[in-house]
C-alpha cells in the first residue's frame, strides 16, 4: 500500500512538473479571448481560429514571437490584461469604451459594428421603423417594458444598463431612454444562452453585436434580428448604435501595441477591389469566399 | 421533433463528436487526478482529526478543522476562481493543473469528513477489546478499527466521487475545454445555435461516467461485504 502510494505520488509530481516546465516560455505573446464570437474567434475542433487569431499571428511574425490564445470568460479579459500577469493582450472583438481605456491601452479600431436586437419572429409587439432605403430598424423606445437579455459585460449590456438606470439625479446626468419604463435587464454567460431565453420565454429580446446576432438568427428560423438605433428629433435623424472593435494590451507595453497597430494599418489598406485584408479575413472565416 | 433532428445532427457531425471526446478527456483527467489528490488529503486530514493528544497534534487538528470549515463553507466556483485568478497567476501555467489542485483540495475536505465518520461509526467496544487484548492504540486503530471503517466509508466516498465528476463542469466558467465547454461550443452561434441539444447530450455523457463509477463502487462494496451475513 505504501509503495503504491509512493509510486502514484511520484508519477503525479513528475507528470505535473513536466507539463509545467514544457509550457513555460518567455518568448511568447499570450492573448486572452472568448471563443464564442465567430468570425472573430471560434473553436474549430480544439483549436481557436478567427480574424483576431490571424491578426495576432501576423503580429507574432513581426515580433518574432509565438502567439498563444487562451479562452476565458469575456468579462475577465479586460481585468486580466490590465493586471498583465497571465497575458499580454486581449483580442475578442472588444469595443473601445472610456471605462476600459482607463484600465488598458487600445490599438487602432479595425472594425465597426452595430448593436442588433434579436426577437421572436412571431412577436408583433416590437415596433419597427423603416429607413429611407426601406430597411427596418428598432429604436430604444420600442423596447420599453420588455425583458432584455444581454451577455454580461458586453457593450449591449453596458448600453442597456445605461438606458435603464441612467437618471438626471445620479452620475449619468441625463435620463436614460428606458428609465422608469419597467424594463428589466437579464445577464447571460453568452449571446446564445440569451437567445435560447427567447424560446423559453425568459426574455423578450436580446441585444448583441451584429455578427453574432446574424449567426444566431440564420440557424434559428423562429428568430429575427434588426439593427438598434437611437431615435433623433425626427425619424430621419435616427442613428445606429455603433461601436468600434480594437485589440487591448497591458498599459505600458508600447512595443506590442506598436506592432499591433502596424499590422492593423497594413491590413486596413483597401485593395483594388475596394476590400481590405480585414474584410477578406472576415469573408474567409464566415465561409463566404 | 426538432430535438431529435438536432441529436442526429450532433452525432453524425465529425467535428462535434471530436469536440465532445476532447471535452470528455479533459473532464476525466481533472476528475481522476483530483480524486487521487482528494483521497490522499482526505485520509491524512481524517487521521489528524481523530488522533488525541496535545502539543503538535493539537495544532494540526486546529489547522485541519479550519481547512474543512473554509472549503466546505465556500462555493466551489469561488475556490476555482481564486485558484485561477489569484494564486496560480504564472505565465503559461497549465490550467488543467490549476483545476486539478483546486478540485483535489475541495474533494479532500469532504473525503476527510466521510472517513472520520466511518472510523467513528465503528463500535467503541472493538477498540476496547483490542486494547484489552494488549494491542497498543496504533495497532488497534490500523488492524481492527480501520478495516471495519473502510466498509462503512466506501458508499460515502463513492458519493463524493460522483459529486466531484459532475462538479468539474464548472471549469468551463474559466474557459477550460471540458464536456460542458464542448456543449457550449457546439451550441454557440456558428455551430448549432441552440444549447438544448448539446447540453442534453453532454448530460448523457455525465450519466454514463457516473453509471460506470457507481458500478465500480458497487463491485468494491460487494467484495468487501463478502464476509458479512447481512
Amino acid at each position: 500500500m505504501k509503495k503504491l502510494l509512493a509510486i502514484i505520488m511520484a508519477v503525479v509530481l513528475l507528470a505535473g512538473s513536466m507539463v509545467i516546465f514544457s509550457s513555460c516560455s518567455n518568448n511568447e505573446i499570450i492573448v486572452q479571448t472568448n471563443a464564442f464570437f465567430a468570425p472573430f474567434e471560434y473553436y474549430d475542433g480544439t483549436e481557436i481560429k478567427g480574424v483576431d487569431v490571424d491578426v495576432m499571428a501576423l503580429v507574432g511574425e513581426k515580433m518574432n514571437k509565438d502567439v498563444k490564445f487562451v479562452n476565458v470568460e469575456f468579462s475577465a479579459i479586460i481585468d486580466n490584461v490590465a493586471a498583465g500577469k497571465v497575458c499580454d493582450c486581449g483580442a475578442a472583438g472588444i469595443t473601445i469604451t472610456d471605462e476600459r481605456k482607463e484600465k488598458v491601452d487600445f490599438s487602432i479600431p479595425y472594425y465597426t459594428s452595430v448593436q442588433y436586437v434579436i426577437f421572436a419572429a412571431s412577436d408583433t409587439t416590437v415596433a419597427t421603423r423603416k429607413a429611407a432605403d426601406g430597411s427596418e430598424y428598432i429604436v430604444w423606445e420600442a423596447l420599453s417594458g420588455k425583458t432584455i437579455g444581454t451577455q454580461t459585460d458586453t457593450t449591449g449590456w453596458i448600453y442597456t444598463d445605461g438606458e435603464i438606470n441612467a437618471q438626471e439625479s445620479n452620475d449619468y446626468g441625463y435620463d436614460g431612454v428606458l428609465y422608469g419604463t419597467n424594463t428589466t435587464l437579464k445577464n447571460f454567460d453568452n449571446a446564445q444562452l440569451a437567445a435560447d431565453g427567447i424560446g423559453s420565454n425568459i426574455v423578450d429580446v436580446v441585444i448583441i453585436d451584429q455578427l453574432p446576432a446574424e449567426y444566431i438568427v440564420a440557424k434559428n428560423s423562429g428568430l429575427k434580428c434588426l439593427p438598434l438605433y437611437y431615435s433623433g428629433e425626427t425619424e430621419a435623424d435616427d442613428a445606429p448604435v455603433e461601436e468600434q472593435y480594437a485589440i487591448c494590451v497591458t498599459k505600458g507595453n508600447d512595443k506590442l501595441l506598436k506592432a499591433i497597430n502596424e499590422v492593423l494599418t497594413d491590413l486596413m489598406v483597401k485593395g483594388e477591389d475596394g476590400k481590405s485584408e480585414i474584410d477578406k479575413l472576415l469573408m474567409k472565416h464566415m465561409n463566404l469566399e | 421533433m426538432n430535438f431529435f433532428k438536432g441529436v442526429i445532427e450532433l452525432f453524425s457531425t465529425q467535428k462535434y463528436m471530436f469536440q465532445l471526446l476532447e471535452g470528455l478527456k479533459m473532464t476525466l483527467v481533472i476528475s481522476v487526478f483530483a480524486a487521487i489528490i482528494g483521497l490522499f488529503i482526505g485520509v491524512l486530514v481524517a487521521f489528524a482529526l481523530i488522533t488525541k493528544g496535545n502539543g503538535f497534534s493539537r495544532i494540526l487538528r486546529g489547522i485541519c478543522k479550519v481547512y474543512i470549515t473554509v472549503i466546505r463553507g465556500t462555493p466551489m466556483a469561488l475556490q476555482l476562481f481564486i485558484m485561477y485568478y489569484v494564486i496560480f497567476t504564472f505565465r503559461g501555467f497549465p490550467e488543467a493543473v490549476t483545476a486539478i489542485i483546486a478540485f483535489g483540495i475541495n474533494s479532500g475536505a469532504y473525503v476527510a469528513e466521510n472517513i472520520r465518520g466511518g472510523i467513528l461509526s465503528v463500535d467503541i467496544g472493538q477498540t476496547e477489546a483490542g486494547r484489552a487484548l494488549g494491542l497498543n492504540s496504533r495497532v488497534t486503530l490500523m488492524k481492527i478499527v480501520v478495516p471495519q471503517a473502510i466498509k462503512n466509508v466506501i458508499p460515502a466516498i463513492g458519493n463524493e466521487l460522483i459529486a466531484l465528476v459532475k462538479e468539474t463542469s464548472i471549469v468551463s466558467m474559466v474557459g477550460m475545454f471540458d464536456l460542458a465547454m464542448a456543449a457550449k461550443i457546439i451550441g454557440s452561434g456558428n455551430n448549432m445555435a441552440s444549447y438544448i441539444v448539446p447540453m442534453s447530450v453532454v448530460a448523457l455523457f455525465y450519466l454514463a461516467i457516473v453509471y460506470a463509477l457507481t458500478f465500480g463502487i458497487k463491485m468494491i462494496e460487494r467484495r468487501l461485504r463478502a464476509s458479512d451475513k447481512r
